[in-house]
């Protein structure tokens, strides 16, 4: 059912403008400053353990699994990544989006309908309860 | 209600007490729903007696589980891993492509909405809900999104920047799925938080929704399901299948709770991949 506020307008129109600036999607607005590559990731831990295992008796085998092992402990700085991402050439953005390291929300899919869902549903609990 | 969606409820142990079942009838939800049990249920056979035997879908265990990553070599199949992995194979076979998998202890479901003040009222007609938030899953290419749980709104909605102030990316309890879409939960225990840090690591989206919540029972207040198996381990061994399989960004962290217990924390911006606007990507 539909409803009016005292200047006539529809009332889920009023909701919308009043609300759903501050439903925010979980989008992330890249910074205008391309960070260093250094920024983008923290191995300090990955290289202490790749030393040691180097360093290390255990056969070429165990060391290559070891070392493999040692990457789970590289740190991803996702934001900075986002913001390297957004001031990289075409080919370094290809590259990037194969290995996952941005979501691009193509179309504002993402974003528009987190809003619009947020609407929807507004609309359908004050329908309910206004049916009361 | 879509013909081409149905909910699935996992449960084990316990017909006379699947909550979500009467929680859903209660709101309103009028569409097609399975109870998911598996082949070790002792009580299988009072599930069909309650629900009939349409309603009750029954996978292979000990199939599943070859298939299925524990996190340890115990081969404690005491899971519910095992049969959110069998949804997306019974959905197949029952040629619905949209589904929502449900835990058995689910007291209510709620919009978790602002106007002019925080609003938490119980949804009178879910059919509507699951549609709405149904077709914004069809509209993006997520994993899985979720709804909130009453505990995600501890501490308020709003930090004065944003509502909702709790992570988005993470996924529990309600997840609606796609045979479309599929993917393996991982682990035998803590199995939402590593599956959707795992794959949401490597670019698989999982989101959850705050403007409708669900209301489970107290934790470890319900006799059988994964109860037990909790209880035993405490929240001490499950913490440690997410530090194992996201060393990088989690860590075992006391939880300032009733009882105070050990709980997993993590960075988020150490976690997934953001989510960006298509415009910053360039063209040739």
């Amino acid at each position: 059912m539909k409803q009016f506020d005292l200047f006539g307008g529809e009332m889920s129109a009023k909701i919308e403008t009043k609300y759903t600036s501050k439903i925010q999607a979980p989008i992330y607005e890249p910074k205008n400053k391309k960070p260093f590559t250094l920024e983008l990731f923290d191995n300090s831990k990955t290289s202490r353990l790749i030393t040691e295992i180097k360093n290390s008796g255990v056969d070429e085998d165990e060391k290559r699994f070891l070392i493999e092992a040692a990457r789970r402990h590289t740190i991803f700085n996702y934001s900075k990544i986002a913001d390297y991402y957004a001031h990289s050439s075409i080919e370094m953005q290809g590259l990037m989006e194969r290995s996952a390291l941005v979501i691009i929300d193509f179309e504002k899919a993402i974003e528009f309908g987190f809003v619009k869902l947020n609407d929807d549903i507004t609309q359908q609990f004050l329908t309910e309860n206004d049916e009361q | 209600m879509n013909n081409n969606f149905a909910v699935f409820i996992i449960t084990h142990g316990r017909p006379n007490d699947v909550i979500t079942f009467d929680t859903l009838k209660k709101q309103g939800y009028t569409g097609p729903t399975y109870l998911i049990i598996d082949n070790t249920d002792k009580k299988a056979n009072e599930y069909y007696k309650i629900f009939g035997q349409e309603s009750v879908k029954m996978f292979d265990k000990n199939e599943i589980a070859k298939t299925t990553d524990h996190g340890d070599n115990f081969w404690n199949l005491r899971t519910t891993t095992h049969a959110r992995n069998a949804c997306f194979e019974i959905a197949k076979e029952l040629n619905i492509t949209y589904f929502l998998v449900l835990d058995d202890d689910y007291t209510a479901f709620d919009y978790r909405l602002f106007i002019d003040k925080a609003i938490v009222k119980p949804v009178k007609n879910l059919n509507d809900l699951f549609e709405t938030v149904l077709e914004y899953y069809k509209t993006i290419n997520a994993a899985s999104i979720c709804m909130a749980q009453g505990g995600d709104f501890i501490g308020g909605l709003d930090n004065g920047k944003e509502l909702y102030r709790f992570s988005k990316r993470k996924a529990m309890n309600t997840w609606f799925c796609s045979t479309e879409r599929p993917f393996k939960f991982i682990s035998r225990l803590n199995e939402d938080v590593n599956t959707y840090l795992t794959l949401g690591n490597t670019g698989s989206l999982f989101l959850t929704i705050p403007f409708c919540s669900i209301t489970q029972k107290q934790t470890q207040g319900t006799k059988g399901g994964m109860t037990e198996a909790y209880l035993a381990g405490g929240t001490y061994v499950k913490t440690f299948y997410t530090v194992m399989y996201c060393p990088s960004f989690v860590k075992a962290k006391i939880m300032n709770a009733t009882n105070k217990r050990i709980h997993h924390s993590l960075v988020w911006n150490n976690a997934v991949p953001c989510i960006i606007d298509e415009k910053y990507k360039k063209h040739v």
